[in-house]
């Protein structure tokens, strides 16, 4: 049997650091609690079994996922990816022995929320076929889903509008950071679709805080502006270039070579 | 639409029995001509079969005269008895070995818990048995995991999983510790029916790191079909617990053979890997392996193409490519595939309102398919076909009545959709923000493109692909350098057309 009086004893003092908002004292008591942690036996891979084994578990997945919202305040992205990587385990392997966590869902949706800003959809959908049901049914989860489907269909005044309404402070680091994503989308979607915008409807489709703003972005892009209209050259270089292609001469006369080659071989 | 369908339905039952019967025909000859002879006694030909090993070990080919075996044993497997299986356990193997004190008391066990209304004919048949001489007791270790391997299939067949478990785990502890290239086949197939015994009874995470292990060592001892079984495997057991990531890891690192061994557990790889594909957003890739697991796979093992052609559909509708509706049809398979020609329907007509009734309508079927997620998806490909739709029947339309003909809910998003519709190259078109409305552009002609000429190229690349794989096969097929000693053709020939016949067989007991 593990002794967990000096852990917990640095879980305390962590848990009221940060309470406090004294980021640099947590991240010394933080470490200084991983290395505490290192000393329990009953935590994975080792698993050993004692009487206070499920109190051992739920002391490390406490440190650990305050750790998580931990980086999230830094904003330090690469500590989130690998405090959850260690917690993962919690939730997954270690999950039947140990009561479920009410930070579960809102920590799931955290990590998918960083994968999808990020923009690693792929890893965004096989962490979603991991996630158990009870935790996809949540509101938090539910959003980021939602959020994925808005990206791909290209719904962004719906993502824009997602700053406000979201699950809790912790998003906020991530979602500015979609924010200018998906400005950008929004910016390379208006040049093939539009012929010209109006500044004013530039602005708020943006959602760019006023038209010199709008200007200044619409400058940055090589758009041209003239008596308060954007126009898109883009738009006319496309239409000009569909009709005067030139053949693929080079790639055509490979092809054909390739064939004669073959059925050469064939023959 | 709807009438014609119903029609169909009705239909089916009649063709059902046609295909099947059909299918018996084609498909199992070597049950078909049981009426005029008697069928052979199991015990005679489990006899034949414990003969055949010995004859194989001795001339170390295992290929074939394996092949034949379990073939027979396959035949056989339906009508066997607990009273034939300890007959001829004992007959085999020698007295007071530890495989044999293991594996009677099981089958005895196994079979007295399911009685058999047959039991007085089977009694007779061992009793008949002992007027012929049993052949000697073999010491060969092949014959051992024969014996091992009967017993498996027998428990399975009788629902006796605890038993299977444990009669397989002391095979494969035997196994590891021989290491011999003729208990290759054998062995794959008892690691098939340990990981099966396990999954049936919902353990199978815990045997992953054994099966890990004996990947390994089947990978050290160059057993090419082991190791691709026990690949297969364990993509088995993490696709089973949605660990897309584990799976794709190892299937990353593991080390195959260029050519599969075996046709079964090739097209059991492609599945999977196309599943890890779908998952991934690669679909393009994924559409590739799962359309030549449904071609390779053999026409006997619906459950298998029925698993495939679900993933299939909804991989081909997320690329935005609508299903043919004969693939839907076909008899074995209409009704378990309903769900999923009702969501193609509903994308194809592009109205997200009876999509959404068919999503719900579903759920349970798509959840225990595992396939809600890539539904959730599909929404997407609705909004898609949608707008195509409309971009090509109007040449200007207010963004208020896309909304409302998509059953979107503001015209605010309808805007941003379109432009990235129009962005993605999904359609032609303008939008104009003032007046709101979608200006489409006259589809341009596409024979002036150049992707008459692409998709030529494609089906012209894939021919003569086709050929140098043909040519490949023929030339480097098993046993390396046998084209060398047959230096008259017609030899040759008919050495390749046995082969090909033997190939069709082994498909059948997929």
């Amino acid at each position: 049997m593990a002794d967990l009086s000096a852990a917990s004893a640095g879980l305390a003092q962590l848990q009221g650091a940060f309470g406090k908002g004294d980021l640099t004292a947590c991240k010394q008591l933080l470490s200084r609690l991983k290395l505490e942690l290192t000393k329990l036996p009953a935590l994975p891979p080792v698993y050993e079994q004692s009487a206070n084994a499920q109190q051992q578990l739920v002391l490390a997945r406490q440190a650990l996922e305050l750790a998580v919202y931990l980086s999230v305040k830094q904003g330090d992205e690469a500590a989130f990816e690998r405090n959850y990587a260690q917690l993962r385990v919690y939730y997954a392997d270690a999950r039947a022995l140990l009561p479920p966590s009410d930070q579960e869902a809102s920590l799931t949706a955290l990590n998918l929320l960083r994968l999808l800003v990020q923009n690693r959809i792929a890893e965004f959908h096989t962490e979603l076929e991991v996630v158990p049901q009870q935790v996809l049914a949540s509101p938090e989860v539910g959003q980021v889903v939602e959020l994925e489907q808005w990206l791909m269909e290209g719904a962004y005044n719906k993502v824009l509008d997602a700053r406000a309404r979201a699950a809790n402070e912790y998003w906020h680091h991530f979602l500015d950071q979609l924010s200018s994503t998906v400005r950008d989308e929004v910016a390379s979607c208006s040049e093939r679709a539009y012929a010209s915008l109006t500044l004013a409807d530039a602005q708020a489709l943006l959602m760019l805080g006023s038209q010199a703003e709008a200007e200044a972005y619409a400058k940055q892009h090589g758009w041209e502006v003239s008596n308060g209209r954007i126009t898109f050259k883009p738009a006319a270089d496309k239409e000009g270039g569909a009709g005067g292609a030139p053949l693929p001469s080079l790639e055509i006369i490979s092809h054909c070579l390739n064939y004669a080659r073959e059925v050469e071989r064939i023959v | 639409m709807g009438k014609e369908v119903e029609m169909r339905d009705a239909e089916a039952p009649g063709k059902d029995k046609e295909g099947k019967g059909q299918e018996g025909g084609a498909g199992k000859k070597g049950e078909e001509p049981a009426a005029p002879p008697p069928p052979p006694k199991p015990l005679a030909v489990l006899r034949a079969n414990a003969a055949l090993i010995e004859k194989a070990v001795a001339q170390k080919e295992t290929r074939t005269l394996f092949g034949r075996v379990l073939r027979h044993t396959a035949a056989v497997r339906r009508r066997l008895t607990a009273a034939d299986l300890v007959a001829f356990l004992e007959g085999a193997l020698p007295a007071g070995s530890p495989a044999l004190q293991q594996l009677v008391p099981a089958v005895k066990q196994a079979g007295e818990s399911a009685m058999e209304d047959g039991d007085a004919a089977n009694g007779s048949a061992a009793e008949e048995a002992p007027s012929q001489p049993p052949p000697l007791p073999s010491s060969l270790p092949e014959v051992e995991i024969y014996a091992y391997l009967l017993a498996l299939m027998f428990l399975i067949d009788r629902k006796q999983y605890e038993q299977a478990q444990a009669v397989a785990g002391s095979a494969v502890e035997r196994l590891s510790g021989l290491n011999r290239r003729t208990l290759d086949v054998l062995g794959a197939r008892i690691y098939s029916y340990l990981s099966l015994a396990h999954e049936r009874l919902g353990s199978l995470a815990s045997i992953r790191s054994s099966l890990l292990g004996l990947h390994r060592t089947a990978v050290l001892r160059h057993d090419e079909l082991g190791a691709e079984t026990l690949l297969n495997l364990l993509l088995r057991s993490y696709l089973a617990e949605n660990l897309y990531d584990q799976a794709e890891r190892l299937r990353a690192k593991a080390q195959r053979p260029e050519a599969s061994r075996s046709m079964q557990q090739q097209c059991r790889y492609l599945y999977y890997l196309g599943r890890i594909r779908a998952v991934q957003l690669e679909y393009s890739e994924a559409k590739d392996c799962l359309q030549q697991a449904a071609r390779k796979a053999p026409t006997s093992a619906v459950g298998f193409r029925v698993a495939v052609q679900k993933w299939l559909v909804l991989v081909r509708l997320l690329l935005g490519e609508v299903p043919d509706r004969t693939e839907f049809t076909a008899p074995d398979w209409a009704q378990q595939l309903a769900p999923y020609f009702d969501v193609t329907q509903a994308v194809r007509s592009g109205d997200l309102s009876s999509f959404a009734r068919v999503a719900a309508e579903h759920d349970a079927q798509f959840r225990a398919d595992r396939t809600h997620n890539l539904i959730v998806r599909l929404r997407h490909s609705v909004i898609r076909a949608g707008l195509r739709r409309i971009s090509l029947a109007y040449s200007r339309i207010s963004l208020a009545d896309v909304a409302a003909k998509l059953g979107l809910p503001s015209v605010r998003d309808t805007e941003s959709i379109v432009a990235k519709a129009i962005r993605d190259g999904g359609i032609e078109g303008v939008l104009d923000h003032e007046a709101g409305v979608l200006q489409a552009a006259r589809p341009a002609d596409i024979y002036a493109t150049d992707e008459p000429q692409a998709a030529f190229h494609a089906r012209i690349a894939f021919c003569m692909d086709v050929h140098n794989e043909a040519v490949k096969a023929m030339r480097y097929g098993e046993g390396g350098g046998a084209v060398q000693e047959f230096e008259d053709a017609t030899a040759l020939r008919e050495k390749q057309e046995q082969e090909l016949a033997a190939a069709l067989e082994e498909d059948d007991d997929f």
